[in-house]
């Protein structure tokens, strides 16, 4: 009966599926973590036109994941995507100091959007193998995020290329998940 | 407007003595086979309303189960020995070996080339076996080149008439064709291997070379509009995303700005032909990055070996081969972006996966001929 029961639990649809909104700016590292997530190769990622999507399975939960391109030109399609979202993961790179304040912007529209609203969020500090990346704390700090009282949010340190810090977020993810 | 263009993909049928036609027929029984049990097995499994149902199905389910595995190593064992005695056959009344018939049955160019290739890898003989993992080992060191080519070539020849008893004067003609097949696919092999290191290379803005070769690209794109300085937002005009190309190469690394460089300077009319529909007010899309997504699907198509057809068909593969070969793809994908009327860039990716369906599609006719043949006329 081996591969019979294989057969069966593989038949077996998980419990719950889950819809995550992977956004940030250019070259946060979306795509990476996307990859990383359903165990790809992440050797030839290159800029995403438009948007990836991937369904993987993790804790008995089947994770919808959108990744959409962080280019200026696609930001304003983002909010075609809001509808529906159980996580908002919001990807940074720890070591663009340049562009904090516009990431910050970024992040700051997307909470205050409507569709949005009471999403739990998980922020990515990609990137902390770079020498001048900020810490987690330090990021968390810059972007005011303590200051969210209305959702549950997580920062969480991560280096997307080495695989680091990615499946501690997606603990956190599954656990926070919006009840539907 | 855009201007109008031709695209003409012309197909040369040509007649073909496949002597391997008996094959098809047993892939088509066994695919049959399969799709019976497995009908068979999603209809068992499709009515369990109550207890008994759901027992009869189990031991249906497990019957078909078992059925199908017994079935199905019988198959392969049917198949193995009967390819055998075919083979058998075939070489005892022509008196040709495999290659031979190959070499002799097919037109030159990707049906020779490819089916040669099959018949080397699936040979049982060890000397075989040594002579191709040896010319793997040198193409993909990226030493298949220059006198050690011929030389390698000629020592391959030498060594397969030794294996298969043929006698050089008798059969000049294979000679000559089976050196070509060496040739071609070891040297897509070299390609594949050269392209790897070019895209291994980041893009290092710290390299004068890397620079000068990013500066070029924007010359010979925006001639008539100066760069006013190193980091600009000029450079979204040709589809890179932000004020600084460096961080856009990404995995692709130095063969996706060589790609761009290729298309915008050997076609430079079609590059910036392209360039205006990808910055048309409704049907644009950022070429740069669109550029360098083609890069990654070129060579996805190089190294599943589906765009041998394209390589085989042409001159013997080279990285110059292979930025034509991206050149056609860049081309026809912007003709097939603008026929698709995409609302948006958000469409990029299911549009892409079309675009390359259909691409895999035109490259399984081994006779196909692409070219980049194309008037502009702007009206």
């Amino acid at each position: 009966m081996g591969l019979l029961s294989i057969l069966k639990r593989l038949r077996s649809s998980p419990d719950k599926e889950l819809r995550l909104l992977l956004l940030g700016l250019d070259n946060a590292g979306k795509t990476t973590i996307l990859k990383i997530l359903s165990s790809e190769d992440i050797n030839h990622v290159t800029p995403t036109a438009g948007f990836n999507i991937k369904s993987v399975t993790s804790d008995g939960f089947k994770l919808n994941v959108w990744d959409i391109g962080g280019h200026k030109k696609i930001r304003p399609y983002w909010k075609n995507y809001f509808e529906n979202t159980d996580v908002l993961i919001y990807v940074v790179d720890s070591a663009d100091k340049k562009r904090l304040e516009e990431t910050g912007l970024e992040l700051y529209e997307l909470l205050s959007d409507d569709k949005l609203h009471d999403v739990p969020l998980l922020v990515y500090a990609n990137k902390q193998d770079l020498t001048d990346a900020l810490t987690a704390s330090e990021l968390a700090e810059a972007l005011g995020l303590p200051s969210i009282k209305n959702r549950a949010w997580q920062i969480q340190a991560c280096t997307a290329k080495e695989g680091v810090g990615v499946k501690e977020g997606m603990e956190w993810v599954c656990k926070n998940a919006k009840r539907k | 407007m855009f201007g109008k263009e031709m695209s003409m993909r012309q197909t040369s049928v040509v007649q073909q003595h496949n002597l391997n036609f008996l094959n098809f027929r047993y892939y088509r029984l066994f695919i049959f086979v399969v799709l019976i049990s497995l009908l068979g097995y999603t209809f068992s499994s499709n009515n369990n309303s109550n207890v008994t149902n759901k027992s009869i199905c189990l031991l249906y389910r497990h019957f078909i189960l078992k059925r199908f595995m017994a079935m199905f190593s019988l198959w392969l064992l049917i198949k193995s020995w009967l390819h055998s005695l075919f083979k058998w056959f075939l070489r005892t009344t022509t008196k040709l070996c495999e290659l031979q018939r190959i070499c002799y049955g097919h037109m030159r160019g990707a049906g020779r080339f490819i089916n040669t290739e099959r018949s080397l890898n699936a040979s049982k003989s060890p000397t075989i076996k040594k002579l191709v993992a040896h010319l793997n080992e040198v193409s993909d060191n990226q030493r298949f080149l220059g006198e050690n080519k011929e030389e390698l070539i000629k020592k391959s020849v030498k060594t397969i008439l030794l294996v298969k008893k043929i006698t050089r004067k008798i059969h000049p003609q294979f000679v000559q064709s089976f050196s070509e097949c060496i040739d071609y696919i070891w040297s897509y092999k070299q390609m594949l291997a050269e392209v790897e290191v070019l895209r291994k290379t980041p893009y290092d803005a710290d390299n004068l070379e890397h620079e000068r070769r990013l500066d070029e690209l924007w010359h010979l794109l925006m001639p008539n509009q100066p760069l006013e300085c190193r980091i600009t937002k000029q450079w979204q005009e040709i589809g890179f995303q932000g004020d600084d190309p460096k961080t856009d190469f990404r995995g692709m690394g130095l063969l996706g700005l060589e790609n761009l460089l290729y298309f915008s300077r050997e076609y430079n009319q079609h590059a910036r032909h392209v360039l205006s529909h990808a910055q048309h007010p409704t049907f644009g899309y950022t070429f740069a990055i669109v550029g360098i997504n083609l890069t990654s699907m070129a060579l996805q198509l190089c190294r599943d070996g589906d765009a041998r057809t394209y390589f085989y068909n042409k001159n013997v593969p080279s990285i110059v081969q292979f930025h034509k070969f991206y050149c056609y793809l860049f081309y026809e994908f912007d003709r097939f972006w603008i026929e698709c009327k995409p609302k948006n860039i958000m469409e990029f990716s299911s549009i892409r996966d079309k675009f390359e369906f259909n691409i895999r599609k035109a490259l399984e006719d081994h006779s196909a001929a692409f070219k980049l043949n194309v008037t502009i006329d702007n009206v």
